[in-house]
């Protein structure tokens, strides 16, 4: 990690709460909503507990600069963060910083993509992360602050300021925050990050730039094959960035259509290999310019079909959620990658 | 009260700029980038058709991303850097 001393300190006098929430909108720190004050006590308590990081960040896009562990730490202040979210916070920048996440891509695009975040491992439940029911809705500090200190870092440090290096034509809900757990405990399936090469006892942080979750009905289906049916129509949209750019999707299982499709013999192979299959778009759903396009930019349809994922292994597929004949389906800004990284232990 | 400047960074290594010497418009060759989003081609090759009122064009050149969505490879922009000192970028959408 960089020198944690290095910082900038503003002195901003004796400001009362309202006071400070119009100081911070006026400097444009937030996404909107009121933050919590960055104060150096306050930092520290987040900075003390990764001292032992020393792996340097690269510059952030689109501004370029390089973050320090104390301008990390003051943005998850700001957002709300328990001290122990630090390092969740620190593995999911780590994540989108990677290259081929793309993340100038992703924060520059018209797509209303975000940067979805999936904790698994132990430090769910260490941080009391929601991974059951409403695990991508309101209600659950860990869940909330986290995706949201992400988000104010790549709007404070990394300059993806809205309608500025920030060109989403309508945006997403998804950019105030985007973080839930898997719910391991109810997937009939290995957990995702031990698919993905971790151990079970690791905790990891997985990312994508997506969209908000798309939500799939299914509360008469008996079968994982009418299941899977729903699931694969659901999921072949003409609109999709998937198809526009190609890249992976995530699919995310409630467990109830989860233990159906595992009681039926359906392996997480077997369902990407079917959805990479079933899940396309036949050339009579688009329109003639468009086809036109995917063919000018290397995506010809595939026996009159356009394929959403490049290879049935950007098809992920996890369990998240609780009780309920719910699934959903998380599509990609398409020219990203899904990236992994191992939350490493507080000092 | 004393916060922590939630905006700061430091510039990156070797971030220094080089010094670009005079252009000239009239004669030096000139790319014309396409970001490879619809209409992007479009754009520039209405502003070749302008730039052929005023000056030679046979040195006025097309390129473009694989990827709308992709950051252009970095040998790309280096046979670019290389051969052009005036490169002209149309973000089509």
């Amino acid at each position: 990690m960089q020198d944690a001393a290095e910082a900038e300190i503003i002195e901003i006098g004796d400001l009362s709460p309202e006071e400070w929430t119009d100081y911070a909108i006026a400097q444009g720190w937030s996404d909107g909503l009121p933050l919590a004050i960055p104060t150096e006590a306050a930092v520290e308590r987040l900075v003390a507990l990764c001292r032992g990081d020393n792996e340097p960040f690269p510059p952030i896009s689109p501004r370029q600069v390089v973050p320090t562990l104390r301008s990390l730490a003051a943005n998850a202040v700001m957002a709300g963060c328990r001290p122990d979210y630090f390092p969740v916070v620190l593995a999911a920048l780590r994540g989108v910083l990677r290259p081929e996440y793309n993340l100038h891509g992703t924060l520059a695009t018209t797509h209303p993509c975000a940067p979805m975040v999936l904790v698994s491992g132990p430090a769910r439940h260490a941080l009391g992360l929601n991974c059951g029911t409403n695990c991508f809705g309101q209600g659950n500090r860990a869940n909330a602050t986290i995706g949201r200190a992400l988000e104010l870092i790549l709007l404070n440090i990394g300059g993806a300021r809205p309608g500025v290096m920030d060109r989403a034509t309508q945006g997403s809900p998804a950019k105030y925050s985007f973080c839930f757990g898997e719910n391991q405990e109810e997937s009939p399936w290995a957990p995702y990050h031990v698919r993905r090469g971790f151990a079970p006892e690791d905790s990891v942080v997985t990312v994508m730039a997506g969209e908000g979750p798309h939500n799939i009905n299914d509360h008469a289906s008996t079968t994982g094959e009418g299941i899977l049916t729903t699931i694969a129509q659901s999921i072949a949209q003409p609109g999709s960035n998937n198809i526009y750019g190609k890249g992976p999707y995530v699919l995310v299982l409630g467990p109830e259509h989860a233990a159906t499709l595992a009681r039926d013999g359906w392996t997480i192979e077997a369902l990407q290999q079917a959805l990479f299959e079933r899940a396309r778009v036949h050339v009579s759903r688009v329109s003639p310019e468009n086809v036109r396009q995917y063919v000018d930019s290397g995506h010809p349809p595939v026996d009159d079909h356009l394929l959403l994922a490049p290879t049935p292994e950007d098809i992920h597929i996890l369990v998240a959620g609780g009780a309920g004949k719910h699934s959903a389906w998380i599509p990609s800004f398409g020219g990203t990658a899904v990236c992994s990284v191992k939350v490493r232990a507080p000092a | 009260m004393r916060i922590v400047n939630p905006s700061f960074g430091l510039a990156p290594a070797g971030a220094e700029q080089a010094a670009s010497g005079a252009v000239d418009w009239r004669e030096d060759p000139i790319l014309l980038f396409s970001n490879a989003k619809p209409n992007a081609k479009e754009l520039l090759e209405g502003l070749r058709d302008r730039l052929a009122t005023i000056r030679r064009v046979d040195n006025v050149d097309f390129v473009h991303k694989n990827s709308a969505s992709q950051p252009a490879p970095p040998e790309l922009i280096e046979a670019a850097a290389r051969k052009y000192r005036i490169a002209l970028l149309a973000l089509g959408d």
